[in-house]
């Protein structure tokens, strides 16, 4: 943590740039004021959820707030992932900060390097031991072991394929379990072309996490044993390669307008009209998906290259270090709760977030759960075969600098693959 | 020498008057440029601590060619934003500048565009503009044209935010256009009508000289709103595909909130403001020149 003395140095002029260009980029003006002086027993909780993720968090709140009256946690909207994140710099650097948040898995080595996270290892060995490993701090990351646990699973998820199930069942397709599959499916369940495409055979936002599904199936690894940035080297380019094919050769895959989230709307609202077949998406989309389609949804696993392989995705409760002991006591007791199998699971089956409980994902099998929502168990099955992120803290700008703006440029740009990748690798080594 | 009646009483009369502009000119305008400038020095994520990097940010910015690109799509966007809106402003102006209860509810039509919120007009945009379900793009198959991906296609991306743009501020322009109008003595009319003047002499002679001022500042606020332009990108194409409608403002706004470097997003706004200045002084002068012509005429 940053100490006062240090801050005059950086002179003060920084905070309020930072906090002017911010605000007044954003326009939301949140900053810097988010997180008023709390009253004992309050919980400040930044969320980054809207629609129905954010309805069934604040139903899971008042919940807690009937069955206890000693914590008051107050929830508060601070924009998407990325706006969220600023937020929680500028409220760190300022002094302001919220009890808890949460925040991409990518983004925790970060944090955690620039020691702005509290440990949560007071959360107790019973709630920690219950954690899916696959989704967990140690689970999810490459060489996390020994760091101290400093971030707690909250909403997290896998890419997974979504079909028309009612399509598929006329075209007589199944869901593709090969890359070449996926290739001659889009082909066959796409209809119309030559700039008059009615309905696409595949949609799949061109953004690094179902790039880095590719690169993981194509047996590539993002960041190598020495700690290398490799961006899976040859396989990097195979993954690129196949989009580029699908977009610029067959004309099957739709890349959706937008970028980040705007993209990812964009490709669930394109499925649920109708106007693609197949889908590569979050499981988190699950029941919006399932409960919004005028046909019934098909929820299939991503088809293998050379393995079959998925990344994690979502976020991590995360604590800023540095709050008055009563009100950590008070954010660990809502963690506490949170973590329990009958709110991790009401949590996961409201939304299509993965189940973060052992127990409670035993508890779903006993009640019968997963054979009354086969979807949800293709998602957990997958689980199987995630790969992990390395815990380094310049996985973030990887991801954010390096490879999320040059996707595009080789996909629907003119720019070579393999250059691009290499231009990525060279980003990061300079 | 004796004073003029004009000299103040007290030296320092002139400096009290004078303090409050200066002090709101300092607080909102001086001191954030200036902060933005000594920020730029240095590499700083807004949670470690800054490290000095002197002009590193600046000359990233160039070798990456990111600057050049950023600055040129701006340009291109503003270029096409301040000629057609103006033109369009003016041409809608000559046409409305006339009585009747129809043609003020059509001024005010058009006009309507330019108080709605950014954001509702570009999400209204988003939805006519689709590429595949978008309104636009299904009524061009029923004219015999083939359907375009206006906001998917990196080579048109940009225009179609400008012509979006465009939309939404030509009412704005028109107006000012129909003030400048009124200022056009009748007489002159009636006079240009006695020489047997066509329409066309009419407006090179008569309507277009005294218009030029209402032009120029027409020009000079067009190309601040379209140097502004956020919004539009933000909700429409979020700087894609390809970063092809990246402008500046998103760019500053990317480097904060995407890509953690306060530093290079600094660097980005001394450009920016250094560039805003340039072609202000350019417009102003033009402005200058083209109302000292007037005088001559």
């Amino acid at each position: 943590m940053t100490e006062p003395a240090q801050l005059s140095r950086r002179s003060l002029g920084a905070a309020a740039l930072g906090a002017a260009v911010a605000s007044s980029l954003a326009g939301t003006g949140s900053l810097g004021c988010a997180s008023p002086r709390r009253r004992p027993g309050e919980v400040a909780f930044w969320v980054s959820y809207g629609g129905n993720n954010r309805k069934v968090l604040l139903e899971l709140v008042a919940r807690f707030h009937r069955e206890q009256s000693r914590v008051k946690v107050l929830p508060t909207f601070q924009g998407d992932y990325f706006e969220g994140l600023v937020k929680l710099r500028t409220g760190l650097f300022v002094g302001k900060t919220p009890t808890l948040t949460h925040v991409v898995g990518e983004v925790v080595p970060y944090l955690e390097a620039a020691g702005v996270l509290e440990p949560l290892d007071a959360i107790g060995d019973e709630v920690a031991s219950d954690l899916e490993p696959a989704l967990s701090q140690w689970g999810t990351f490459e060489g996390a072991d020994d760091v101290p646990l400093v971030a707690l699973p909250f909403n997290r998820s896998t890419p997974i394929a979504y079909v028309n199930r009612a399509l598929f069942a006329e075209l007589g397709l199944a869901p593709p379990r090969t890359w070449s599959e996926l290739r001659d499916v889009a082909k066959r369940a796409g209809h119309g072309g030559d700039g008059a495409t009615t309905r696409w055979g595949y949609e799949c936002p061109i953004d690094w996490w179902f790039w880095s599904a590719l690169v993981g199936q194509a047996g590539g690894e993002l960041i190598g044993k020495s700690g290398a940035v490799e961006l899976g080297g040859e396989a990097g380019v195979e993954a690129l390669e196949l989009w580029r094919t699908m977009v610029r050769t067959d004309r099957t895959m739709k890349p959706p307008p937008g970028r980040d989230y705007n993209a990812w709307e964009a490709t669930n609202s394109d499925f649920l009209a109708g106007r693609a077949a197949m889908i590569w998406t979050s499981t988190a989309f699950l029941r919006y998906l399932e409960d919004n389609a005028p046909f019934p949804v098909l929820a299939a696993p991503l088809p293998a290259h050379r393995r079959l392989a998925v990344p994690t995705g979502g976020t991590f409760f995360v604590m800023p270090r540095g709050l008055e002991r009563e009100e950590r006591e008070s954010g660990l007791t809502f963690l506490r709760w949170m973590m329990q199998p009958e709110q991790a699971n009401e949590w996961a089956t409201r939304t299509g977030y993965l189940p973060i409980s052992r127990r409670g994902r035993l508890e779903l099998e006993r009640a019968g759960f997963f054979e009354k929502h086969p979807n949800v168990l293709v998602a957990m099955e997958q689980l199987a075969h995630a790969r992990r992120w390395p815990w380094q803290k310049e996985l973030f700008r990887v991801q954010r600098e390096a490879v999320q703006p040059r996707l595009e440029a080789a996909v629907l740009g003119g720019a070579e693959p393999r250059a691009v990748l290499a231009e990525a690798r060279n980003l990061e080594a300079g | 020498m004796a004073s003029s009646g004009l000299s103040p009483s007290r030296a320092f009369h002139p400096f009290v008057l004078l303090a409050p502009t200066v002090l709101v000119l300092a607080t909102f305008f001086v001191v954030p440029v200036g902060l933005a400038a000594y920020q730029s020095l240095f590499a700083w994520d807004l949670l470690t601590e800054p490290s000095f990097v002197g002009l590193a940010n600046y000359r990233a910015l160039m070798l990456t060619g990111e600057l050049a690109r950023v600055a040129g799509r701006t340009l291109a966007y503003s270029a096409v934003v301040v000629t057609v809106a103006s033109s369009f402003g003016l041409a809608l102006a000559l046409a409305l500048n006339r009585e009747g209860k129809l043609v003020a509810f059509v001024r005010g039509a058009i006009f309507s565009a330019y108080v709605v919120s950014w954001v509702s007009v570009a999400l209204l945009w988003l939805w006519l503009l689709d590429g595949q379900a978008g309104l636009v793009s299904r009524a061009l198959p029923a004219l015999g044209l083939r359907p375009c991906d206006w906001l998917g296609d990196p080579s048109i991306v940009l225009f179609t935010l400008a012509c979006v743009t465009v939309w939404k501020i030509a009412g704005y322009a028109m107006v000012v256009f129909l003030a400048g109008l009124q200022d056009v003595p009748r007489s002159h009319y009636e006079a240009a009508a006695l020489d047997g003047a066509t329409r066309l002499q009419t407006f090179t002679r008569i309507v277009w000289p005294a218009l030029r001022p209402t032009a120029a500042f027409v020009g000079t606020t067009s190309l601040i709103a379209s140097f502004q332009a956020f919004d539009v990108v933000r909700v429409m194409t979020q700087g894609g595909p390809v970063r092809s409608s990246t402008i500046f403002v998103y760019a500053i706004y990317e480097e904060v909130f995407m890509n953690l470097r306060v530093g290079r997003a600094s660097a980005l706004v001394v450009v920016f403001f250094v560039l805003l200045l340039l072609l202000t002084g350019v417009q102003l002068k033009a402005w200058r020149t083209l109302a000292q012509g007037r005088v001559a005429t």
